[in-house]
């Protein structure tokens, strides 16, 4: 049996956790920059008329209306409490699948002796002992239905409690039938509409199709999640994730900028962040792909948007090369005159360091570059990050960096920040 | 007892081995007894997962021996057990009580139990 776990409404119950007055009320959290909401609890969901992915600024006056608190994204916490999560899921099975920042699959395969749905409630139940953090449980044989029963454990609280097991046959019919084709998880919504459109509306109703029509109709993926969805195990186990093939980051500036060098900073920095993340997983990148645009949401800024993909000449990881390339990649597509609102960069090509080959007709000597990084990394690892940083990154204050106003303490992860505690008579 | 030749040890200089005892004699008596050094937190938090941390602000606990910008210790795993200090949500609001307590008109909910008291003596 596989387990899915996963953590409702992740970020904002992570915040509540911390504050007790915002329990049973609505939260919501933000995007980056405060772009737009991400992420609301079951409280704001409920408030109808709250969209998700709409700007901040559109929807401020409906969430101060609704008393809906709502945070700047605190990353910070997130992935730490995420962590706990992980760890001790860790104990409850020796194959965990970490799917992302809050769900996981569990191989159970081993507990046959175990009644699967008290093993659901306990590992519910430790989780939200240890951290606070209510999850739901998903078992079944295969990982497709094991979604599928997560997704029941939260829609009929009442009866399951937060854990669903498919056990049986009829159970499994029971789930099919439940679902809606566009909510079984891997089938896009191309798919589900063509399926809708010749009349399968269920999953129990795909899964009655011939396995030769879902082949040529649906590819082999579509195959896969046919026999899942039929309670045979075709997808595998990932317990070492695989290398990330494409790494970049992208924030909108804390107010728009025109400057050039002001822009080349923020872009330098989006650099080391990524370069960093590239020498961690061990790997070079082939590609440096640079992205500069102005603001969508404004009607009385010029706009301008201009994208630009450098191939490098030998894949790399070194932080000051890519800065560099980075910089000369800016110069061409930078245009003065304009508002700014965002520069991105993404990394792409991704190979192992060790499969990366030279170039002819570029001298070899940049190799020594490598030791200076590792010096690099090990420093900032010691003594907290961008404690050595490249001067491109520039050291006056930080006019694109993110404004996060309403960030809540890193509660968990810096000393200043602890949760406070005011004392009063008892 | 092995009897190094001074060839061998004139080698070892070469190489420039700093860090290596160049007596020949007896090694320290220590070598075979030697532990890593006490790790607090390792000593102080039984459950990294489920252990969190809060500060203290102001000196109405003191009946606890809580002060001031003391750090408390919570470790969420662990069932409190009669008088044991308490981290509970009345209200919605933290407070610190010994458990069990009986409260006629408010009920509240267990937050976490106080495991340490970090308390700066100076």
């Amino acid at each position: 049996m596989i387990a899915l776990v996963d953590c409702n409404s992740f970020y904002a119950t992570c915040e509540q956790v911390f504050r007790p007055d915002l329990w049973g009320k609505p939260v919501v959290v933000l995007s980056n920059n405060d772009g737009c909401v991400i992420a609301a609890n079951k409280e704001a969901k409920a408030l109808s008329g709250i969209p998700m992915f709409e700007p901040f600024f559109k929807i401020k006056k409906l969430l101060i209306d609704n008393n809906v608190t709502f945070f700047s994204s605190n990353y910070t916490l997130y992935g730490e409490m995420s962590q706990r999560v992980m760890n001790i899921l860790s104990s409850f099975s020796p194959e965990v699948e970490i799917y992302s920042i809050d769900e996981a699959f569990l191989d159970l395969s081993g507990m046959k002796h175990f009644s699967m749905n008290c093993y659901g409630h306990q590992i519910k139940d430790t989780i939200f002992q240890y951290t606070g953090l209510p999850v739901g449980v998903g078992i079944a044989p295969t990982k497709v239905l094991a979604k599928l029963a997560n997704k029941i454990s939260k829609k009929r609280v009442s009866e399951n409690k937060g854990v669903f097991v498919i056990d049986s046959e009829e159970k499994r019919i029971e789930a099919l039938q439940w679902a809606d084709i566009n909510t079984v998880w891997g089938i896009g919504s191309k798919h589900s509409k063509r399926l809708k459109d010749i009349g399968i509306l269920n999953a129990y109703e795909f899964t009655q199709l011939p396995k030769e029509w879902v082949r040529k109709n649906m590819t082999v993926v579509g195959l896969r999640i046919w026999s899942e969805l039929q309670g045979k195990p075709t997808i595998e186990f990932k317990t070492v994730p695989s290398p990330k093939k494409g790494i970049g980051t992208a924030k909108s500036f804390g107010k728009k900028i025109e400057d050039l060098g002001m822009i080349q900073e923020a872009c330098s920095s989006y650099i080391s962040e990524v370069s960093e993340l590239l020498r961690n997983q061990k790997s070079c990148a082939t590609y440096l792909q640079v992205f500069l645009h102005t603001n969508y949401f404004s009607n009385h800024d010029q706009q301008y948007s201009k994208s630009i993909t450098v191939t490098l000449g030998i894949p790399t990881n070194n932080t000051f090369i890519l800065i560099s390339e980075a910089k000369k990649a800016l110069n061409i597509i930078y245009k003065p005159g304009y508002r700014f609102k965002k520069v991105g960069v993404c990394l792409s090509g991704i190979i192992p360091s060790n499969y990366v080959q030279g170039n002819l007709f570029i001298p070899t000597p940049r190799w020594e570059k490598n030791e200076l990084m590792h010096v690099f990394d090990k420093i900032n690892r010691k003594y907290g990050k961008s404690t050595l940083f490249s001067g491109l990154v520039g050291t006056r204050a930080k006019e694109w960096e993110l404004v996060k106003e309403d960030r809540s303490p890193r509660y968990t992860t810096q000393w200043k920040e602890l949760l406070k505690l005011k004392t009063t008579k008892n | 007892m092995e009897i190094f030749s001074s060839g061998k040890l004139s080698k070892i200089k070469n190489k420039g081995a700093s860090g290596l005892s160049k007596q020949s004699g007896f090694p320290s008596p220590a070598t075979h007894y030697a532990e890593p050094s006490v790790d607090l937190h390792k000593e102080l938090i039984a459950n990294r997962d489920a252990t969190f941390y809060v500060r203290i602000d102001g000196d109405e606990l003191s009946n606890y021996n809580i002060w001031d910008k003391d750090v408390l210790l919570i470790d969420r795993s662990l069932a409190p057990k009669k008088n044991d200090l308490v981290l509970v949500v009345i209200d919605g609001e933290f407070k610190v009580i010994r458990f069990p307590r009986v409260f006629l008109e408010t009920e509240f909910v267990l937050w976490g139990l106080i495991s340490y008291i970090i308390h700066y003596a100076r």
